[in-house]
This record gives C-alpha cells, sequence and structure tokens, in this order.
C-alpha cells in the first residue's frame, strides 16, 4: 500500500516535471529544431542526393556517396590527420589549461592581466594570427627555429615539411584554443565551495591530497564538458588549417572538415560532403558514447 | 625559527618559480596580440620587411583613420555590437532555462533530447549552413536583424555548458528553497543563478565573441549596406590576392577591442560566489 | 550539519538578490542601451528617385579600387538617369561563392554579379544566369566588329561550350617583376630582363646570392610561386604555370575534350623548367610572401599581374623595379589572361536595364577611363586608340607592358566538365614535383590519370 502511494506520487511527479520540463525548454527547442535539427536531418536527406546547390533540384544516388568515401584513399589519410591533431592537442591543451586554472585561482600577482593574456589567443582573428605564425614558422628568420637553435637543434622547414607542418599546425591550435579551457576550468574551480577544502585542511591534508581528493571529483563535470568540447573542436578544426597550411604540404594537414568544406565549396558536392559530415559524426559519436560510459564507471559520479 | 625560515624560503622559491613560469607562459601567448597591435601601426614598407621588423619606423596613426573610412565602419560596428548583445542575453535565458531542466528535472525523454542536443554539435556547420539558411528564407527573413539573431537565441553548447556547472551546485539548497514554497522558476532565477555567476559569465563572453566575430553567417543572410557587421567591413581589404595588411590589421585591432572589454568586464564574476564566500562569517 | 550551513547561504543568496535597487538599475541600463542600439539600427537610409530602375551590382573590389567604381557609376546615373546602380560589395574568393549559392537559393540574387570563370559552369548547369546572345541578338545589341573588338582570349574565358555567358569587365595578364638594382649588383644589365627559358635559368642562378655563407641563399634570382594545391592560392599557382605550359607548344585539354593533355612533352618541360629553379635555389626553405620578400630585396625576380601596380607603385617606393613580359619557351611568347566577368540572372526584373549598365561599361571610351583610374587593363583592343589612353600608357610604361601583352595572352581552353577538379589535379602535381621531390613526368601522369577517368566517366554516363 505504501509502495503503490508512492509510485503514484512518482509517476504524478514525472508528469508534473515533464510539463515543467518542456516549459523549461520550449524556448530553446522552438529555435533549436528550426536552425539546427532541421538542416541537421536535411544534411542527412542530402547525403543519399547529388547536389551542387546552385540547382533547385537533388537526385537520389542512394548509398552511392558512402560507397565513394569509403573507398576513397583521402577519406583514409584525412581521418588519421584528423585523430593524430586531436591526440596532439587536446590532452596538452587541458593539462596547460587546467595549471593555468589552478595557478590563476591562487594568490598570484596580475591575475585579471593574465587571464586576458591567456585568453587573447581566442579573440585574434584567425587572418591576423596566421600573418604572425607563418613568420614564427619561418626556415631562415622564424623564431621558433631561432629558439630551438640555442638548444642546438638544427632548423626545422616548419610549413614545407610534410611531418613538421602538423606539429607547426598543433602548437598554433594549442596557442589559439588554450585560453577557451582555461577560463571554463576557472569557472569550474570557483564553483567549488571553500568550506571543502578548509575542512579538509582542519583534517591536515596536504596539497596534493586537497587536489585529488576535492579538486579533480569536484571538477569532474567542467572536465567533462571540456573533454567532448575539445574533442568536437579539435575534430572540427578547420580556420587555422585553412589560414596557415591550406591543407599543405601535399595534403599532410588536410583535415576531416577541410575535407568536407573542400567537397561542399569549392566542388559544389554537397551530397558527398554531407555524406562525410555523417560518417565523421558517427564516430565521434562512438568515441564520445565510450567516453560517458568510461566516466561514469570510473568516477561513479553522474557527469552525464 | 630556522626551521620556520627555511620553509619560508622555500615557499618563497616556488611562488617565485611559479610566478616566472605563467608570466613566460603568458608573454608567450600575448606576443601576437602585441605584434598585431604594433603591425597595425607600421606603413606597407615595415610590415613587408623580411626580416620582420617589431617595431614601426613612424608610428602611422594614420591607417585607423582610413581604415575607419574604407567603410561605414560606425554604422557596422552598432550592427555587430546590437547582434551580439542581443544574442548573448537571449542565450543567457534561452540555455539557462533548458540547462535547469536537463540538470534537474526528471521527465521521460530528457536524457535522449539530451543526447540529441550533443550529436547535433559533431555536425560540422558547413553542411548544415545552407539548410538553416533555406528556414530564414522560408520565414521571409533575409536581410534582416532577426536573421542575425534569432537562429543563435538557442546553443547546445550552451545549455550543455550550463547544465555541467548546475549539476555541482549542492541539492541541498533548493530543497530548502522548496520547502519554503519556491516555484522551479524562482529557484533558478534566485538560486542556481547568482550561484552560476562565473558559468553565466563565460558563456557570454564566449557568445558575444563568436556572434561579433561571426563573418559567413552575417555575409549570406544579409545584403543591405545598413545591416552588415564589422566582420563582413573588414572584408574589404582582402582580395584574392592582394590584401591591405596596414588597413586588414587596424581594422583587426578595432574590430577586437569590444570583446576586450566584455572579457575584462566579465572577469568580475570570476571571483568566488556571494554564498560561498559569505558562509565563513 | 550541512543542511544548517546551506540554510544560511540560502538566506544569504535571497539577501543579496532582494536589493532591488541595484537590480534595477542595473535593468534599466540594459533596456536604455538596447534602445539606444535599435534607435541606430532603424534609422533609413536616403530617399531615393522613385521612378528609376535600381540594379544590384555585387563586386569584389578591393577598398582602393572602389573610388574609381563610384566615378564610374556616377558617369552612368548622368547618361543614364533613369536606371540607378547599387553597387554591393561582396567579399571574394569563397565568400562570394557562398553569397551567390544562398541568393540564387533564396531568389534574392542581384541583377548583375562579378564571377570567376571557374564557377560559371555550375550557375550555367543551375539556369541561374542569362546566355549573352540574349542581349546581343536583341534590339539594343551589340554588332559583329564590337564583339570582335573584345580580346578572343577573354571571350573564350567567358563561354562554356561555346556560348557566350558573361562579359569581361576588365583585364589582367601576367608578367615579369624584376628589381633593376640587384641586376646591376650582379653585372646584369637592368634594360635587358631575360627574354626566353634559358636566360630565365641562368638569370635565376646568377642573381641569387648567400650574403652570410651559411650554405643558403638569402636573395633569390627567381621566386617560383609554389602553394598547397588545396589551398586558396592554389590556383593562383595553377594560373602562373599554365603560361609556362603553352610556351612549350602544349595545352591543357584536347579539342574534344575527351583528354588531357598538360602532361604531353610540353607540360614536362615547363614542370621541369620550374623544379629545376626550384631544387637549385633550395626554395622549399624560402619564404612563401614572396611579395614581402620582393619589397625587402630578398626576390629579385617574380611573377605578378596589373592590380598589384598602385600597391606597389607606394610599397616598393625605395625600389628601382619594372615589369617585363615572361620569357619566351621554345615554341612561342604567351602570357596567361584573367580578369572579371559580369553575368545577369534570370531572377533580374530588369535584365534589359542591367545589360544596358554592361553594354556601357564595355563601350571603349568608358573602358580607357576605367582602366586608367583603376589600373586593370580594357578588354578591347580599340581602346588603344582612345589619345588620353595612349598618352597614359606613354607615361606609365609598366601598366603598358601588361596592355601590350594582351596580343600574346591565351586562355586556357574553357574546361566544359570537371573544371575544378583538373585544375586541382594540375597544382597536386605542380607541388609533387616541386615540394614532394617527384620526377615531373610521373606527377603529371599521376594527375592526368586522375582527370582522364572523370572525362571518362562523363562519357560513359552519357552514352548510357
Amino acid at each position: 500500500m505504501p509502495g503503490s502511494s508512492q509510485k503514484q506520487y512518482h509517476a504524478k511527479q514525472n508528469r508534473r516535471n515533464f510539463i515543467t520540463g518542456l516549459l523549461f525548454l520550449s524556448p530553446t527547442l522552438v529555435i533549436f529544431s528550426m536552425f539546427i535539427l532541421f538542416p541537421v536531418f536535411f544534411s542527412f536527406y542530402l547525403s543519399f542526393h547529388k547536389w551542387n546547390m546552385f540547382s533547385s533540384s537533388h537526385a537520389f544516388v542512394g548509398l552511392a556517396n558512402y560507397q565513394r568515401l569509403l573507398t576513397d584513399p583521402e577519406f583514409w589519410m584525412v581521418l588519421k590527420q584528423t585523430v593524430m591533431y586531436t591526440l596532439g592537442t587536446v590532452p596538452l591543451n587541458m593539462i596547460i589549461a587546467l595549471f593555468l586554472a589552478i595557478a590563476l585561482n591562487k594568490q598570484i600577482k596580475g591575475k585579471r592581466f593574465l587571464r586576458t593574456a591567456f585568453f587573447t589567443p581566442v579573440i585574434i582573428s584567425p587572418v591576423a594570427a596566421a600573418l604572425i605564425w607563418r613568420w614564427i614558422y619561418d626556415p631562415n628568420f622564424g623564431l621558433l627555429n631561432y629558439a630551438t637553435g640555442i638548444f642546438g637543434i638544427p632548423p626545422v622547414n616548419w610549413l614545407n615539411d610534410s611531418r613538421a607542418a602538423m606539429i607547426a599546425l598543433i602548437l598554433m591550435g594549442v596557442w589559439k584554443t588554450l585560453g577557451v579551457n582555461m577560463i571554463l576550468f576557472s569557472a569550474g574551480l570557483q564553483g567549488i565551495p571553500d568550506t571543502y577544502y578548509e575542512a579538509a585542511e582542519i583534517d591536515g591534508a596536504g596539497r596534493w591530497s586537497k587536489f585529488w581528493n576535492i579538486t579533480v571529483p569536484m571538477l569532474t563535470p567542467t572536465t567533462f564538458f571540456i573533454m567532448i568540447m575539445s574533442m568536437i573542436s579539435s575534430f572540427q578544426v578547420f580556420d587555422i588549417v585553412y589560414v596557415l597550411t591550406s591543407g599543405g604540404p601535399m595534403g599532410s594537414t588536410k583535415v576531416m572538415v577541410f575535407y568536407i568544406y573542400e567537397y561542399a565549396f569549392k566542388f559544389f558536392e554537397m551530397g558527398y560532403a554531407s555524406a562525410v559530415a555523417y560518417l565523421f559524426f558517427a564516430m565521434l559519436a562512438v568515441l564520445t558514447l565510450l567516453q560517458v560510459k568510461y566516466m561514469r564507471s570510473r568516477s561513479g559520479y553522474e557527469a552525464l | 625559527m630556522r626551521k620556520m625560515n627555511m620553509y619560508n624560503v622555500k615557499r618563497f622559491g616556488k611562488s617565485a618559480l611559479l610566478h616566472a613560469s605563467i608570466y613566460v607562459l603568458a608573454f608567450i601567448t600575448i606576443v601576437p596580440f602585441i605584434w598585431m597591435i604594433l603591425t597595425s601601426f607600421k606603413d606597407m614598407g615595415d610590415i613587408f620587411a623580411y626580416p620582420p621588423k617589431w617595431l614601426p619606423e613612424k608610428i602611422q596613426w594614420n591607417n585607423y583613420v582610413r581604415a575607419f573610412e574604407a567603410a561605414p565602419f560606425g554604422r557596422y560596428y552598432l550592427n555587430s555590437l546590437f547582434v551580439a548583445s542581443v544574442v548573448t542575453l537571449g542565450q543567457l535565458i534561452t540555455c539557462s532555462m533548458a540547462a535547469y531542466a536537463f540538470a534537474r528535472l526528471k521527465f521521460w525523454g530528457r536524457d535522449v533530447l539530451f543526447y540529441i542536443f550533443l550529436g547535433t554539435m559533431m555536425i560540422p556547420y558547413q553542411v548544415t549552413m545552407i539548410p538553416s539558411f533555406m528556414v530564414l528564407y522560408w520565414l521571409g527573413w533575409i536581410d534582416s536583424y532577426q536573421a542575425m539573431i534569432v537562429p543563435g537565441l538557442a546553443s547546445a553548447f550552451g545549455t550543455f555548458l550550463l547544465r555541467q556547472f548546475f549539476m555541482t551546485i549542492p541539492r541541498e539548497l533548493e530543497e530548502a528553497a522548496y520547502i519554503d514554497g519556491c516555484s522551479k522558476f524562482r529557484v533558478l532565477w534566485q538560486i542556481i543563478l547568482p550561484l552560476s555567476k562565473p558559468a553565466l559569465a563565460t558563456l557570454a563572453i564566449f557568445t558575444f565573441m563568436g556572434t561579433f566575430n561571426d563573418f559567413i553567417w552575417a555575409l549570406i543572410v544579409v545584403n543591405s549596406e545598413h545591416l552588415r557587421t564589422v566582420q563582413l567591413g573588414l572584408a574589404v581589404f582582402r582580395d584574392r590576392y592582394i590584401t591591405d595588411w596596414d588597413l586588414l590589421m587596424a581594422g583587426s585591432v578595432m574590430a577586437t577591442m569590444p570583446i576586450l572589454m566584455v572579457f575584462f568586464f566579465a572577469q568580475k564574476y570570476f571571483i568566488k560566489g556571494i554564498t560561498l564566500s559569505g558562509i565563513k562569517g | 550539519m550541512c543542511l544548517k550551513l546551506d540554510k544560511i547561504r540560502y538566506t544569504k543568496v535571497a539577501q543579496s538578490l532582494a536589493h532591488p535597487k541595484t537590480a534595477h538599475k542595473r535593468f534599466k541600463f540594459c533596456v536604455y542601451l538596447m534602445m539606444i542600439l535599435l534607435l541606430f539600427g532603424c534609422s533609413k537610409s536616403k530617399t531615393e528617385n522613385p521612378d528609376a530602375i535600381t540594379i544590384t551590382f555585387w563586386h569584389s573590389f578591393v577598398a582602393s579600387t572602389i573610388p574609381a567604381l563610384n566615378d564610374l557609376i556616377e558617369q552612368f546615373e548622368t547618361e543614364y538617369p533613369d536606371i540607378k546602380i547599387n553597387a554591393q560589395y561582396v567579399p571574394t574568393g569563397d565568400a562570394l561563392i557562398q553569397k551567390l549559392i544562398t541568393a540564387i537559393q533564396s531568389r534574392t540574387a542581384p541583377d548583375i554579379s562579378w564571377i570567376h570563370s571557374d564557377f560559371l559552369a555550375d550557375l550555367v548547369d543551375a539556369d541561374a544566369i542569362y546566355e549573352m546572345a540574349h542581349f546581343i541578338n536583341g534590339e539594343n545589341g551589340l554588332a559583329d566588329d564590337e564583339i570582335k573588338d573584345i580580346y578572343p582570349a577573354l571571350l573564350q574565358y567567358a563561354s562554356l561550350r561555346k556560348k557566350l555567358y558573361s562579359i569581361p569587365m576588365e583585364a589582367t595578364n601576367l608578367a615579369l617583376i624584376y628589381n633593376k638594382d640587384l641586376m646591376r649588383k650582379a653585372g646584369l644589365n637592368p634594360e635587358n630582363p631575360p627574354r626566353n627559358w634559358d636566360e630565365l635559368r641562368e638569370y635565376a642562378v646568377t642573381l641569387s646570392d648567400d650574403f652570410n655563407n651559411d650554405g643558403k641563399f638569402d636573395q633569390i634570382g627567381f621566386f617560383v610561386p609554389i602553394f598547397p594545391a588545396s589551398g586558396p592560392l592554389s590556383g593562383w599557382m595553377m594560373w602562373q604555370w599554365i603560361p609556362y605550359l603553352w610556351q612549350a607548344g602544349g595545352y591543357i585539354v584536347n579539342e574534344e575534350q575527351t583528354e588531357v593533355l598538360y602532361n604531353s612533352e610540353a607540360g614536362v618541360q615547363a614542370l621541369t623548367l620550374w623544379k629545376e629553379i626550384y631544387d637549385k635555389l633550395n626554395l622549399k626553405t624560402f619564404t612563401a610572401d614572396y611579395d614581402v620578400a620582393f619589397a625587402s630585396k630578398r626576390v629579385a625576380m617574380s611573377m605578378d599581374g596589373p592590380w598589384n601596380l598602385p600597391r606597389f607603385n607606394t610599397m616598393l617606393k625605395n625600389l628601382d623595379w619594372a615589369f617585363a613580359p615572361l620569357p619566351a619557351g621554345p615554341a612561342k611568347q604567351a602570357t596567361v589572361v584573367g580578369g572579371e566577368y559580369l553575368v545577369i540572372f534570370k531572377q533580374s526584373p530588369n535584365p534589359d536595364a542591367a545589360w544596358t549598365f554592361i553594354k556601357w561599361i564595355i563601350r571603349p571610351d568608358v573602358q580607357a577611363r576605367w582602366a586608367m583610374k583603376s589600373g586593370y587593363l580594357p578588354v578591347r583592343k580599340s581602346v588603344s586608340k582612345v589619345p588620353e589612353f595612349v598618352e597614359y600608357l606613354n607615361e606609365h610604361p609598366n601598366f603598358k607592358v601588361f596592355v601590350d601583352q594582351m596580343d600574346v595572352a591565351q586562355v586556357q581552353r574553357p574546361l566544359d566538365n570537371y573544371g575544378l577538379q583538373i585544375t586541382r589535379h594540375i597544382a597536386e602535381a605542380i607541388e609533387a614535383a616541386t615540394l614532394g621531390g617527384m620526377e615531373p613526368r610521373e606527377a603529371l601522369n599521376r594527375s592526368a590519370e586522375k582527370s582522364n577517368q572523370l572525362l571518362r566517366s562523363l562519357n560513359t554516363n552519357s552514352d548510357n
């Protein structure tokens, strides 16, 4: 008897929550379904068609686009390079960003200036940024070769060497997005109540113990967010590739979205570009789900 | 006594090392920005020096005047500020409401909906841009302010960001409020949001920046001169083969300033929230 | 315990928020700000003559050319008071393409737009633009001699599948720019720039210098323009290489457009020339910003177009420099022609008025005036008979080099199908042979294989 009334209560609660939830979600849902969801489904539909975007009609081609991309060696090369870029940027970026966020959360002089300094790369336009990075990487007068030269490292032809170009791209990528993650981590750190630290101090916890037992678990939702977003954004890196290396030399820095962009707006094959986007989506989705599973099993925390 | 001193010295050394390493890193990071500002004062000869020159031979204030005169930038500025402010304000409202529902209300279909939100972020913009544009066309909104504003009023990124933050807020706070008979909306407005200032400030910065810097969307949805934004204006300095670097850099510096100001302003909210520091007393 | 703490917190929150005054103030401020911004947002543009037909014209002229364009439009509007030209700047390149796609789809296309011929095929396939014959053969048409007066290469460029779809507004071509001081320093006569490939090869080495003896050239004799094939400068690289293909007597594609020919002997020769210079000067370790390097006396010779003349006049004012025709190849002298082309959209409510403007623009006296103000080349031969223009040419020898070169200017045979892809394949071959160190023949054959595969697929499709 008490069990069933509780059940009823829950059902009622659920129904009420459903209505309230929809109410809270409604402004977002309306706009979201028009300008995000519909386009997303439409491009899925397009991935089975051939369309040059200028014409008003598109021809159904079935799975031809998918078939073609699976047999295109360039697609696999691009995929490999995208994964390399992601592996190169995401961990490096997150570690430095977390370090900075923690350091800037402490008693350090000139916090405001420092935060702004680390954020400037984010707001600088990619075109302007590329101009100076090309100088940094210049084989003859570049700052980077000058700096490495001090340590006796022979000069590297950063942008004209197939292997070095990816490293050059990764460095610029970390520089450009470091500020984003630093700010996100900072916001996350602000959310941890001081009381937890104070309580730990009373218990005589050291710095590392506080970091591992309070900061890390309390930051889990933020870290999780940053991890997923960094992964998505580095999988979708486009601007800096476009302005720094344009996919060269010899396609060695061509990444997924660059490839999609080329097919969409250089060769006007929107159907094919959409198919690439969807295959790519499927891979990202699987990776994200794996991460969710892992995070859940590891922390037991309801991060997602 | 002596031990104490040793401890202090060690601590000081550690802190100096921390300061030094952070300042060095900050310097490396900010160099391109400084360089952009310096370049905006150079004449073409200085910009086109190889090996590159740091300082301008003679400061060219004129670059700014010429850049500003190349297009009606005053108008463009107001448009950009207007669109970015409205989108930012709107997104703060819509995203916090949606995020609250995702973080706190348990209801049928919530998780599926949330995964759909997440999933849409994984489809690159390049393939959804044209269909989004078509929706705008069906609504008859091409070449209007709403074309630049309305699509920006919902954001999967913003919803996700705030949801994650809301989840770290201890539930006990709200329960106390519910016992007092507060409605869900009041709880969001009076408890969750004030506690989430750092996250809201973060979202505000990103949204403002994203909207202010947007080029491609503004490009395709706007035709009229009086609706153009700063980023569209900056394109006038670049041709297929020619770039007027002096003017472009001056223009870029001008375009960066509002974002820098918003960032500076929003940082105020990066101190610990009121509640959290209030406990001590 | 926890609950108690939180209770305190909760009341603190409530208290801090209960400060209605500050909250209200902030809100008010925001409202005022919005209102001010809205006010600015809604102010109406100036009133116009209500009877005039307005023709919207999209162009991508850079800031420095816009005064010349405004002058042109003003003149047109005084001659034709019932037509008003609304010239709108649209960023060029990829942005222009995206703008055109969305405009066509939303039926907001302009009356006239300038386009690059590389996506002419897609516009034609989408039935978005008029064939020019519609106007040329109409009442307000053009006579045969007038058409023949336009440089044939430009007309070829403006056509697709032997039909004319656009009208050139101005012309450009490619010439050699060189630093006279560096020529003198190397013991060469500055009035005798290289005239053929052998001299080019020789000068490229003579004009290179290693100041600091580190085994790398600090000054480059001739800049071979290698850019990533997948990048925005890919077309620019390809465009500079084609003249060498022609100079060696080669073609891109055969007459029937069933097979590419750029991997012929001529193609191999042209690419070998580039590769030799590239390798000998070790350009792989040299900056890609050739104009920067030229301005800093690090490059003695490179190639460029007339659009840069106004800019160079100020940028290179401390340099003694000149333009010269491209060196002749083993078969002949040749340069490549470019320029921007105007199309009229079928969506236009006033196509005839749009045509009136285009027809007016190519009138010889208008072309002369436009060329002198903008620095672009005229599209008609007879412009060279306009007295002011002749005088102008005498005063501007560098500009004259380009105008004279129009006689040997060629155009890539317009590729009816897969033009974008084939152009990309050529760029890939150039990049592979120079940067990638591949044998020119092998690189060209590999690309030609890809191009031919596309062309063959087209034939089998149409057969079915």
